[in-house]
């Protein structure tokens, strides 16, 4: 019992990181159509933060909200040179952008701070344990549940309570109708790559604190597992990938967890079995966008 | 473009067996400078342009044959691998370096033996390379199996027999701890289970939980992950409560590891060198500070450095530049002198006979447990995949 509910603490602060991550990929695609392969660069940047505060002595409660600031305004930046002159291009070339900005903030990481991993100085800490009624729980696993909670309730309350989030939401229902509203593309497109950013920096932040590491090609696990995430909860739908990221996390667990030992090397192919079962029962994901036929601008 | 970029390659195709023939010794360097084989192979590349400064600057491999190299970006991927060797081959180098991996280098190596031109992968420490990869492949690093052998044989004797093993099937490289499990059951330990991971994973917290959670716990656990892996499985296994003695290998050789604070003390590991005073180590160190103005923060500079000691022996023995004299050279070398330590091989497959340190993190800071020559009768056969 003892053993079910510690590995169900690991599900949950596993599923929370790949929750934040697809929800990245999901803000963007609910208004542009597109997934952004490169929103793990975006947390490469941030990890790149950790590690420069950290060689210059910046204490890491600041370093945290520059490495979120800097994956924030990463993507701003990302939306206006590489993203908005395809705008209105096919969703292949939209992706193929993506995949384009990704490999070229690769090698400029590789070759302009090195093609080695680099250490990132993490504070004690985050790699201690506190002990809960026999129940270890490691202090980043408590960082990354808190983190992720909060974020989801300061998304919901923006989606909900400001008027660009509003305006988000009228946007990925029908762009074409919210601009008749008078509701700005530019402002709404580069509000949701902010939103990414920030989401992505989190992330980053609660995946470094594991590795306490970064390298150029960082971003590449946690962006695909963010994309079958937001796919197995609904392509789009924030909610879904909110379900999706949890989905996974728990799945991966419990199977690293309780598969007989001489299963375990199968253990990818037989999770990803489970996700394309959700997707036989449920094609549209766990939580269908509201409008998946929606024009998109 | 097009046009210049032909006559280029025309030109070093035309003028390059000229060079070979002459007095100077081409390497084609077919490494990764770029990809997911970069964070190895590029360091590697620093330390052979360390060397090769350094020799052509004294004027050349006994004074008169200067090197020169070819450089090919590999890009970590094994069809780029053989194109770029292929490309090589045709420049008529005297001898190849291909990539740290041996996935690539074995997709090089039907092309080098059809050549007959030497390859020395850069820093690939399985032992079945050279085994598949045929007379003209050669490796440059203590194998997977020796340093196995030395590190289960230094945990027995401290009296760690109930072993554990992580490993991934991904890799050669990350199947080491199998070694290890040989090894130490051949000492008399036991081997109380094992656990498999894919590189890259994210989370290990379900594996720590799990040997946690084992009874009779293990008093060593042995894994061959490297970075990112390595970091997150150590944290995961200190933040779930398990105290056990945990064994890497030269894959952990990085600064990360000694960055990681209280969770990395204690850690052992094994790797191809270590610095010790007087050593030819701390000169290399030395030189390539001079050289780079930056202090070496690895090994692989080092081994980068051997290989050209061992070009460089295999020259001077064959008298010549030829490469089918190079290769029967190279696999008559005996203690050649390099920066990590004596280099043969002689008598071996073409995995060469190279010390082994054992390093403990202490502090942050790495302390030489000791450089113990591995029994030879115990050192598991290469494993075959």
């Amino acid at each position: 019992m003892e053993l079910i509910l510690q590995q169900t603490v690991n599900a949950i602060s596993l599923g929370g990181t790949y929750a934040l991550l697809a929800l990245g990929l999901a803000v963007v695609f609910s208004i542009m159509g597109m997934i952004n392969f490169a929103h793990g660069e975006l947390m490469t940047i941030s990890g790149y933060v950790l590690m420069y505060c950290g060689i210059l002595g910046v204490p890491f409660t600041i370093a945290v909200p520059l490495a979120v600031l800097a994956a924030m305004a990463a993507a701003v930046l990302m939306e206006r040179i590489a993203f908005r002159p395809v705008r209105n291009a096919s969703g292949a070339t939209m992706l193929v952008t993506s995949f384009a900005v990704a490999m070229i903030l690769q090698v400029l990481f590789q070759n302009l701070i090195s093609p080695r991993s680099q250490p990132v100085l993490l504070p004690e800490y985050l790699s201690q344990s506190i002990s809960v009624g026999g129940i270890f729980i490691g202090v980043n696993k408590l960082v990354a549940i808190v983190a992720t909670l909060v974020m989801l309730f300061v998304l919901d309350r923006f989606m909900t309570r400001q008027k660009i989030g509003i305006a988000m939401r009228a946007a990925a229902e029908d762009f074409a109708v919210a601009r008749l509203m008078g509701i700005r593309a530019n402002t709404v497109i580069a509000g949701a790559f902010a939103i990414s950013g920030m989401l992505a920096g989190v992330a980053a932040v609660l995946w470094v604190s594991q590795r306490a590491s970064v390298d150029p090609l960082m971003g590449f696990v946690p962006v695909v597992k963010a994309f079958i995430a937001a796919i197995l909860g609904g392509l789009g739908s924030l909610r879904g990938a909110v379900a999706g990221g949890f989905l996974l996390g728990f799945i991966e667990i419990y199977l690293a967890a309780f598969l007989p030992s001489g299963m375990q090397a199968f253990r990818e192919p037989i999770g990803l079995s489970l996700v394309i079962l959700v997707l036989l029962v449920r094609p549209n994901g766990l939580i269908p966008a509201a409008t998946i036929r929606a024009q998109k601008v | 473009m097009k046009h210049i970029a032909l006559a280029t390659t025309l030109l070093a195709a035309l003028s390059a067996p000229a060079f070979a023939e002459s007095d100077a010794l081409l390497i084609g360097m077919a490494t990764a400078q770029t990809g997911g084989l970069a964070p190895y192979d590029s360091p590697v590349v620093a330390g052979i342009r360390v060397a090769v400064d350094e020799l052509n600057a004294a004027g050349g491999i006994g004074g008169n044959i200067m090197i020169e190299l070819i450089e090919k970006d590999v890009r970590s991927d094994a069809a780029q691998t053989v194109i770029a060797v292929q490309e090589l081959v045709d420049a008529g180098v005297s001898a190849i370096v291909l990539p740290c991996d041996a996935d690539p280098a074995l997709g090089a190596a039907g092309i080098v033996d059809q050549a007959g031109i030497p390859a020395i992968s850069t820093c690939a420490s399985s032992p079945t390379l050279p085994l598949i990869g045929g007379d003209y492949v050669f490796a440059n690093f203590p194998g997977d199996n020796v340093q196995a052998t030395v590190s289960a044989v230094w945990a027995f004797e401290q009296g760690l027999g109930n072993a554990y093993i992580i490993y991934s099937p991904d890799s050669q490289y990350t199947t080491m701890p199998l070694y290890f499990a040989d090894v130490m059951k051949a000492l008399g330990g036991t081997v109380l289970g094992e656990d498999t991971y894919t590189i890259g994973q994210p989370e290990f917290s379900a594996i720590a939980t799990r040997i946690a959670a084992l009874s009779p716990a293990p008093d060593v656990i042995m894994t061959s992950a490297y970075e990112p892996d390595f970091p997150s499985l150590l944290k995961a296994l200190r933040a779930a409560g398990v105290t056990a003695q945990v064994i890497g290998s030269d894959g952990i050789d990085s600064p990360t590891t000694f960055s990681l604070g209280d969770v990395a003390e204690g850690v052992v590991f094994t790797t191809a060198g270590h610095p010790t005073p007087g050593s030819a180590l701390e000169t290399f160190n030395a030189l390539f500070l001079a050289e780079t103005g930056s202090a070496s923060d690895t090994v692989f500079n080092a081994v980068g450095y051997d290989l050209i000691k061992v070009l460089e022996a295999a020259v001077l023995a064959a008298g010549t530049t030829e490469p089918k004299a190079l290769r029967d050279a190279i696999a008559g070398l005996e203690g050649v002198q390099g920066a990590t330590s004596l280099i043969t091989y002689k008598g071996t497959d073409g995995m060469p006979v190279r010390e082994v340190s054992l390093i403990r993190v202490t502090g942050g800071e790495r302390e030489l447990v000791g450089q113990p020559a591995p029994q030879m009768d115990l050192i598991p056969a290469p494993r075959m995949q």
